[in-house]
C-alpha cells in the first residue's frame, strides 16, 4: 500500500504512551504481581485436527524417551524434549453405542466433554466441555476465562453428520450441555477481540467507553427480566443464554478496568482471513502466543478444521477433499496424500510450539509453563476408530512435568483421565469428569 | 384459515369420487387387504419381517389409526412406487391406487377429529443476515453481520432455526461493539478529515492481488463513510483494431458499477501507454474487498500469462486509488430519519425521537416506560457534558442490544396451558411475515396494519403478501430460503480443482450464483408452477456463462432469459450451480447428486454409509473402469444396495455434466453413460428423460419444497402435528396447478403460521399420530 499524503489513520497503538511493550509478564499482570516473585500460571490449550490420522506416520515403535519421530511427527523432533506422546487413550463416548452412524460428529463433540452427544439436529445436548470448568475457576483471573478459534467457516447449507447437528462439529467448547461456543476464524476479528481495535484510547476514553458499556448492559439486563416473566421454559432459556453473556462482558469489563493498560502484540492488524493455511494458522498462532504471554487468557482451544470437511489442501498440491481422502480403502496413493496433509499440520503446529519455546518466562520458557494438545477425536479416519487417539502434549504444565517421552496406556484407557490430570495442573480439582476411570499417572517428574 | 376443513373434505370426497369410476369401491377389505396379504406378506411376515415391518399386525381396518407411523411409512413406499420392489409380481396399478386412496382418506378422517396443534416457536434471534436487513431497514446503515458475528448454526438445513440460535459471549461482544459502529454511522458522529486522503494499491509493491488473468483485488479499510473517487491505473495497450472491453468493479463480491474502456492505442501517449477510468460512489466504512476486471474479455484469454502483463500487448489493470472521503448525501438520510425534530428543543423532542426509533427498532408501540428508560441515556451523555445527540446515539445503542431487538419473541396469553391454542397477534403475525418474505423488519404500512388490527384479514393478508412477495426486499427470500434449500451458499466454500477445472474461477462462480437465484425469483414472481423447477426450458444466462453451457447468441455481462432448446438444460438439477455444490473437488459424485436429488427434490432422506465403506478408487475412475462400472460394483454388496439403488441412478442421470456442471459427453476415457432405472422399475437413457420421469413424482417434489418452506416460515422444525397442515397446503397446491406462489399463500394461512399455543410439553392428544414430516431425532 503506497499513501502519498501522510495518512493520519487514527494513531496505530505501536509506540503510543498507554501500551505496555511485551514481553511484559515481569513488569506486569496484577493476576501474580502480588509476591515479588510469582511463579508464572499454568496454561492449557488444545489444537484438533479432523478426519483422524494415518497412525503409521503417528506413533513411534517404541515407547520411553524420544528419539527419532515417525513421519508426521517428525516437524516436532527438534522439540522432542518438549513433547509428551501418549499411547492408547480412548474416547468411548465417540462410539455408537446403539447411535449408529455419525461418527465424525459425535468424536468432536465428545472430545472435550466426555458424554455422548444426542443425535439430533435441533435439540442440541452434549455436556459442560472440561476446559470450560477449567476456564469457569481460572478464568477469573484473567481478561478471557477462555479463548476459542477455528479455522474454517461452518458449513453454510445441507446437513453435517448422519442426523448430528452441525453445532456438533462447528464447535469444540461447550459451555453448558446446550450451548456450544463458537470459534473465532476471523484473524482481524481475533485481534479485534484481544487488542481492541487497534487504535489506542486516553484513559479517559476508556473511562468514558466503559461507563457507557457498562450503562448500556445494566439496561439490557434490566429489560430481559422484564421480558421473562410470563414466558415458557425454552424461551425462558434463550433469555437466560443471553444474560449470561451479558455476565461475561460486565467480569471483562471489570477485568480490563483493574489493569489499566493496553497491550501492544508487536503485529499489524491483519486483514481478513488469508487465503493460504499457513498464513492463517501463523496468524491465529502468533495470537494465541501474546494471548498466553500477557496472560490474557489460560485456556485455549483450537478447531483447525471440521471434521468432515472436504477441504482440499492445494497449498502442498493436494486437490482432493480431505474427508473424501481418508476413506482411502487402503491405496497406498490415498494413504500417502492423507499423511501428507496430517504432516503439513504438524508443520504448521511445530512453528507455533518453536515460537512458544524462544519466549523466556519465569526461569524457563512460555512453553514451559503451557499444556498444548494436539490431537483428534479419530485415529484411523477410514475406519472411524476411537481407540488408540493420537494425542500429545508441548509443554511442561508448569515445572514438574517430565517430558521427551511417549506413555503407553493401557488399551481403551479413558481420553478423560488425561483431562483430570489436567485439571489438577491447572489447579481446578474434580473427582470424576466424562467416563474418567481414574487420573492418568506416571506423568510427573518422580 | 383460507383452507378450512370443509373444503378439504369436499376435494377429498370429489377426489375419491372421481377414482371411484375406475377402481374397485373403498373399503378396507376389498382395497387394503388383498395387496397386503398376497404382495406385501411375502416379505413383510412374522418370520422375515423386512425392514422390520410385520404386514399381519396391520390387517384389521383400526390398524391405521393404531400404526399410524408404520402406514405412513408404506403410504410414502408405495407413493415413491419403491415397494413392491422389482422381482416381486405388481398389482395392477388401479388397484394400487385403491389402496392409496383409501388410506390416505382414512388418515384425513382422522386427522379432522384432531383439534389442530399449531406448535410452539421458541424465541428467536436474529441470524447475521437478518440482523443486516433489520438494521438496514430500520437506521439505512449498511452493516455486514456475516463479516463480523460468527456463523449462525443452523438446522434442519436453514440457519433461521430459533432453538439452535444461541448466544456465546462472544456475540454478545460483537453486539456491543456492532451497536457502537452502528448508532455512531446512523447519526453521522464520526467528523471527517479536513482534507480528502489518498490510499493506492499497486501491483509493484505487491499491495493487490491477481486473482484472475486481468482481475484484481484490494484489501482496504474504509476508515470513514462518506464518498471516495475510486481510480483504476491500466498500462499498456492492445492492437490499433481492439474492441474496447467492460470494466467491472465489485465491493465484497457484489458488482456495483461496470464501465466501458478503450483497449487500442490512444494518440497521446506514445510510450509507457497508462490510462485511468474512475468512479466516484459512497463507501460503507469497514474492512472491505474490491475488486476489478475486464469482463467477457475473450482477447485477455488467447494471451499467456506473461504476455498478458506486458504492455505491448495488452492492456489490463495494475492498481487500485482510493480519494477520499467527501461529504456525502447517503448519511444525512439517516440522520434525517432518526432525528425528526431537534432535539435541542427540549425533552419532549427526545421523547419524541426515542418513541419513534424503539417502535420500529422493537417492531411494536414501545410504552411510555421503556422510552423513559431510553431518555435515562440522554441525560446521562448531559450529565458528562455531552450534546444530546450524542445521548441519543446512546440510547440507539443500548436499542440495539436489548433481547426486544435482538429477539422475536411471541408472547402466549396463557403460557402454562399447551392447550390453548390461539391465534398470534397481528403484530406478530407481521414480523413472521416480514421475516419469512423479507428476512427484515415490518415496514411502515405492513406494521401500520397490524396495529390496525386489520392483518389477519384473509384480504388484506393476501394483498400485502402479494406486495411484498414484488418488493425488492424478497430478494432475501431468494438468498435466504433458495440459497439454503438448493445449498446455493456453499459455492463460497467449495473449491474445485483448478487444473481439472480452469475455467472455475470467481466471475463462473458469481455467474452460476445469479443464474439461479434470477431463475428462483423469476418463478416466484411470475407464479410459474413448481414443474419448472424440475424441467423449465428456460433459464438465465449472461456471455460468460452461456459460452460455458455452450448456448449461442448471448453476449455481455447483463442476465437475460434465454430458452433452452436442446435437452441439455432445463430446470434446477441442470444448471452449474447446483451441479457443482453437489460435487467433490477434483470429480463428480453420483452418490453426492443421488443424495441431492433426494434430500432436497423429493423429500427423501437417506441414510448415512456405514463407517468403513469402500471408498471410490478415484484414480482409476476414467483410467481403469467407468465410473458406472465401479458403482455397478459397489451395489452389488446387498448391504449397500438398498440406498444405493435409490441414489445411484438419480446421480448417473446427471452424469452428462461434469463437476462444475459443463455438458460432457466422456469421462477420461470412457463415454458418459446417463441410463439408470429408478426403484419403481421406470428408467431413462438421458438427463432429459430423467427430467421427465421427475416430474411425474411432481406431487412428492410439492411436499418436499412445503416441508422445507414451512420449516423456513416457522424457524423451526416440523413435528408429528404439522402434517394435517403439510397435508392440506399440498392438497390446495395441486388444485392451483402447483403455482408457486399459492404455496406461499398457503403457508401464510396455514395453522402453524397464524396460530401458536404456550411452550410445554407436547399435549397427549397427537399421541401415536407420526408424520412423514422429519422426525425430530435425525434416522439414520
Amino acid at each position: 500500500m503506497i499513501t502519498k499524503k501522510s495518512l493520519p489513520r487514527r494513531t496505530f497503538l505501536r509506540g503510543m504512551g498507554t501500551a505496555v511493550a511485551l514481553p511484559f509478564l515481569d513488569a506486569m499482570t496484577p493476576a501474580f504481581a502480588a509476591t515479588t516473585r510469582a511463579k508464572p500460571p499454568v496454561r492449557m490449550a488444545f489444537v484438533y485436527v479432523p478426519n483422524g490420522i494415518i497412525m503409521d506416520g503417528w506413533n513411534p515403535d517404541y515407547e520411553g524417551t524420544l528419539g527419532a519421530l515417525p513421519r508426521i511427527l517428525k516437524p516436532l523432533e527438534p522439540y522432542r524434549q518438549d513433547i509428551t506422546l501418549f499411547g492408547n487413550l480412548t474416547h468411548n463416548t465417540g462410539r455408537a453405542l446403539l447411535d449408529g452412524a455419525g461418527d465424525h460428529g459425535r468424536c468432536c463433540a465428545s472430545y472435550l466433554t466426555g458424554v455422548q452427544p444426542r443425535k439430533t439436529v435441533i435439540d442440541i445436548k452434549a455436556g459442560v466441555s472440561f476446559d470450560q470448568i477449567v476456564a469457569n475457576q481460572v478464568g477469573k483471573q484473567t481478561r478471557f476465562p477462555s479463548l476459542e478459534l477455528g479455522m474454517e467457516d461452518a458449513r453454510q447449507a445441507g446437513d453435517c453428520d448422519s442426523g448430528y447437528s452441525c453445532a456438533y462439529t462447528n464447535n469444540l467448547a461447550w459451555k453448558s450441555e446446550t450451548q456450544p461456543l463458537p470459534p473465532v476464524l476471523d484473524p482481524r476479528a481475533l485481534f479485534e477481540r484481544l487488542f481492541g481495535n487497534g487504535m489506542a484510547l486516553t484513559p479517559a476514553a476508556r473511562a468514558r467507553e466503559n461507563l457507557y458499556r457498562r450503562s448500556i448492559l445494566d439496561f439490557v439486563t434490566d429489560d430481559t427480566r422484564k421480558l421473562e416473566t410470563g414466558l415458557g421454559p425454552t424461551d425462558r432459556r434463550k433469555l437466560d443464554e443471553y444474560l449470561s453473556s451479558i455476565r461475561e462482558i460486565e467480569r471483562q469489563i471489570e477485568r480490563a478496568e483493574k489493569d489499566n493498560a493496553q497491550i501492544d502484540p508487536h503485529m499489524e492488524k491483519p486483514y481478513g482471513i488469508p487465503a493460504d493455511f499457513a498464513e492463517h494458522f501463523k496468524l491465529m498462532a502468533d495470537m494465541m502466543t501474546v494471548a498466553f504471554q500477557a496472560d490474557l487468557t489460560r485456556v485455549i482451544t483450537f478447531l483447525v478444521t471440521h471434521e468432515g470437511t472436504s477441504r482440499p489442501y492445494r497449498e502442498i498440491d493436494i486437490p482432493d477433499g480431505h474427508h473424501p481422502l481418508t476413506h482411502h480403502r487402503n491405496q497406498p496413493d490415498l494413504i500417502e496424500k492423507v499423511t501428507q496433509i496430517n504432516s503439513y499440520h504438524v508443520r504448521q503446529f511445530a512453528a507455533w510450539i518453536a515460537k512458544m519455546r524462544s519466549i523466556p518466562e519465569g526461569d524457563g520458557t512460555l512453553l514451559d509453563n503451557c499444556m498444548i494438545v494436539y490431537g483428534a477425536g479419530l485415529s484411523d479416519g477410514n475406519r472411524h476408530l476411537h481407540e488408540d487417539l493420537p494425542t500429545l502434549i508441548a509443554g511442561r504444565g508448569g515445572s514438574h512435568f517430565k517430558s521427551g517421552r511417549r506413555i503407553v496406556y493401557r488399551k481403551e484407557t479413558p481420553m478423560c483421565n488425561l483431562y483430570l490430570a489436567m485439571m489438577d495442573r491447572m489447579g481446578v480439582h474434580v473427582e470424576h469428569f466424562g467416563d474418567s476411570t481414574g487420573r492418568l499417572d506416571t506423568l510427573d517428574l518422580t | 384459515m383460507r383452507m378450512n376443513f370443509w373444503t378439504i373434505a369436499m376435494a377429498v370426497s370429489l377426489a375419491g369420487s372421481l377414482c371411484a369410476a375406475d377402481a374397485p369401491p373403498a373399503d378396507f377389505d376389498s382395497a387394503v387387504k388383498p395387496v397386503l396379504s398376497k404382495t406385501c406378506a411375502m416379505c413383510h411376515n412374522e418370520k422375515l419381517s423386512s425392514g422390520g415391518l410385520n404386514v399381519k399386525l396391520l390387517l384389521s381396518p383400526d390398524s391405521i389409526a393404531t400404526y399410524r407411523d408404520g402406514w405412513e411409512t408404506i403410504l410414502d413406499k408405495l407413493r415413491a412406487g419403491e415397494m413392491p420392489p422389482k422381482g416381486i409380481p405388481r398389482p395392477p396399478e388401479p388397484q394400487m391406487q385403491a389402496l392409496i386412496h383409501y388410506v390416505e382418506g382414512e388418515f384425513e378422517k382422522a386427522d379432522r377429529n384432531i383439534k389442530p396443534d399449531p406448535g410452539h416457536v421458541t424465541a428467536r434471534r436474529l441470524n447475521r443476515s437478518e440482523y443486516s436487513n433489520t438494521i438496514h431497514d430500520l437506521l439505512d446503515v449498511d452493516f455486514r453481520a456475516e463479516r463480523d458475528f460468527p456463523t449462525d448454526d443452523s438446522g434442519y438445513g436453514f440457519d433461521n432455526i430459533a432453538d439452535v440460535l444461541t448466544i456465546s459471549p462472544v456475540l454478545m461482544e460483537r453486539y456491543l461493539d456492532a451497536a457502537e459502529t452502528i448508532a455512531s454511522r446512523a447519526m453521522g458522529a464520526d467528523p471527517l478529515p479536513k482534507k480528502p486522503l489518498e490510499v493506492q494499491y499497486h501491483a509493484k509493491d505487491k499491495s493487490i492481488r491477481r486473482v484472475d488473468l486481468g482481475v484484481i483485488e484490494a484489501s482496504h479499510r474504509v476508515e470513514w463513510d462518506g464518498d471516495y473517487i475510486i481510480r483504476f491505473g491500466m498500462p499498456g495497450e492492445r492492437a490499433a483494431d481492439a474492441k474496447p472491453v467492460t470494466l467491472a468493479f465489485w465491493i465484497d463480491g457484489a458488482l456495483v458499477k461496470t464501465m466501458p474502456v478503450e483497449t487500442k492505442p490512444s494518440k497521446l501517449v506514445y510510450f509507457d501507454p497508462y490510462s485511468e477510468a474512475e468512479v466516484r460512489m459512497y463507501l460503507p466504512s469497514g474492512d472491505h474487498v474490491f475488486r476489478a476486471g475486464f469482463i467477457d474479455d475473450d482477447f485477455v484469454k488467447t494471451l499467456s500469462e506473461k504476455d498478458a502483463y506486458n504492455k505491448k500487448k495488452n492492456k489490463f489493470l495494475d492498481s487500485i486509488t482510493f480519494v477520499g472521503p467527501f461529504p456525502s448525501d447517503v448519511e444525512r438520510a439517516s440522520r434525517k430519519k432518526i432525528l425528526i425534530c431537534d432535539p435541542k428543543s427540549g425533552q419532549a423532542c427526545v421523547d419524541r425521537i426515542l418513541t419513534a426509533l424503539a417502535h420500529r427498532a422493537y417492531r411494536r408501540p414501545a410504552t411510555r416506560a421503556e422510552v423513559a428508560s431510553l431518555a435515562k441515556f440522554v441525560a446521562l451523555a448531559r450529565s458528562r457534558g455531552e450534546t444530546t445527540e450524542q445521548g441519543v446515539q446512546l440510547a440507539i445503542e443500548a436499542m440495539l442490544v436489548t433481547p426486544q431487538f435482538l429477539f422475536r419473541i411471541e408472547r402466549d396469553p396463557n403460557p402454562t396451558d399447551a392447550l390453548d391454542v390461539h391465534r398470534i397477534s397481528d403484530i406478530e403475525l407481521a414480523s413472521r411475515l416480514s421475516y419469512f418474505l423479507w428476512s427484515s423488519m415490518p415496514d411502515s404500512e405492513l406494521q401500520g396494519l397490524a396495529e390496525a388490527g386489520k392483518l389477519h384479514d384473509p384480504a388484506v393478508l393476501d394483498a400485502q403478501v402479494k406486495r411484498m412477495m414484488a418488493d425488492r426486499r424478497a430478494a432475501a427470500f431468494a438468498a435466504n430460503f433458495a440459497g439454503q434449500w438448493l445449498e446455493i451458499r456453499n459455492l463460497d466454500v467449495v473449491k474445485p480443482d483448478p487444473d481439472k477445472f480452469p475455467e472455475w474461477g470467481p466471475e463462473l462462480r458469481d455467474a452460476m450464483k445469479t443464474e439461479t437465484r434470477l431463475f428462483f425469483e423469476y418463478v416466484l414472481r411470475e407464479n410459474r408452477p413448481l414443474s419448472d423447477f424440475i424441467d423449465a426450458k428456460y433459464t438465465f444466462l449472461n456471455a460468460r456463462l452461456a459460452k460455458f453451457y455452450g448456448i449461442p447468441n448471448v453476449t455481455g455481462p447483463d442476465f437475460r432469459r434465454v430458452e433452452l432448446t436442446t435437452g441439455q438444460r432445463g430446470g434446477l438439477l441442470s444448471q452449474a450451480s447446483v451441479l457443482t455444490v453437489s460435487s467433490y473437488p477434483t470429480r463428480t459424485s453420483v452418490v453426492l447428486r443421488g443424495k441431492y436429488v433426494l434430500n432436497n427434490i423429493l423429500g427423501s432422506e437417506i441414510p448415512p454409509p456405514p463407517p468403513d465403506v469402500p471408498a471410490l478408487d478415484e484414480s482409476a475412475v476414467g483410467t481403469l473402469m467407468s465410473l458406472r462400472q465401479q458403482m455397478e460394483k459397489h451395489r452389488a454388496d446387498p448391504m449397500c444396495a438398498s440406498c444405493h439403488n435409490k441414489m445411484d441412478p438419480l446421480g448417473f442421470g446427471l452424469e452428462n455434466y461434469n463437476a462444475i456442471g459443463k455438458w460432457r459427453t466422456e469421462d477420461g476415457k470412457f463415454p458418459v453413460d446417463s441410463s439408470g432405472t429408478l426403484p419403481n422399475g421406470k428408467s431413462f437413457k438421458t438427463p432429459d428423460e430423467m427430467r421427465a420421469l421427475l416430474m411425474t413424482g411432481l406431487p412428492q417434489f410439492s411436499r418436499c419444497l412445503t416441508e422445507k418452506m414451512l420449516t423456513y416460515a416457522l424457524g423451526r422444525g416440523l413435528h408429528p402435528y404439522d402434517r394435517a397442515a403439510v397435508n392440506a397446503i399440498n392438497r390446495d397446491l395441486a388444485a392451483s396447478g402447483y403455482r408457486f406462489q399459492s404455496l406461499i399463500f398457503d403457508i401464510v394461512h396455514s395453522a402453524p403460521f397464524q396460530m401458536g399455543r404456550a411452550d410445554a410439553p407436547a399435549p397427549a392428544r397427537v399421541a401415536g399420530a407420526a408424520g412423514r414430516v422429519p422426525a425430530p431425532r435425525g434416522a439414520s
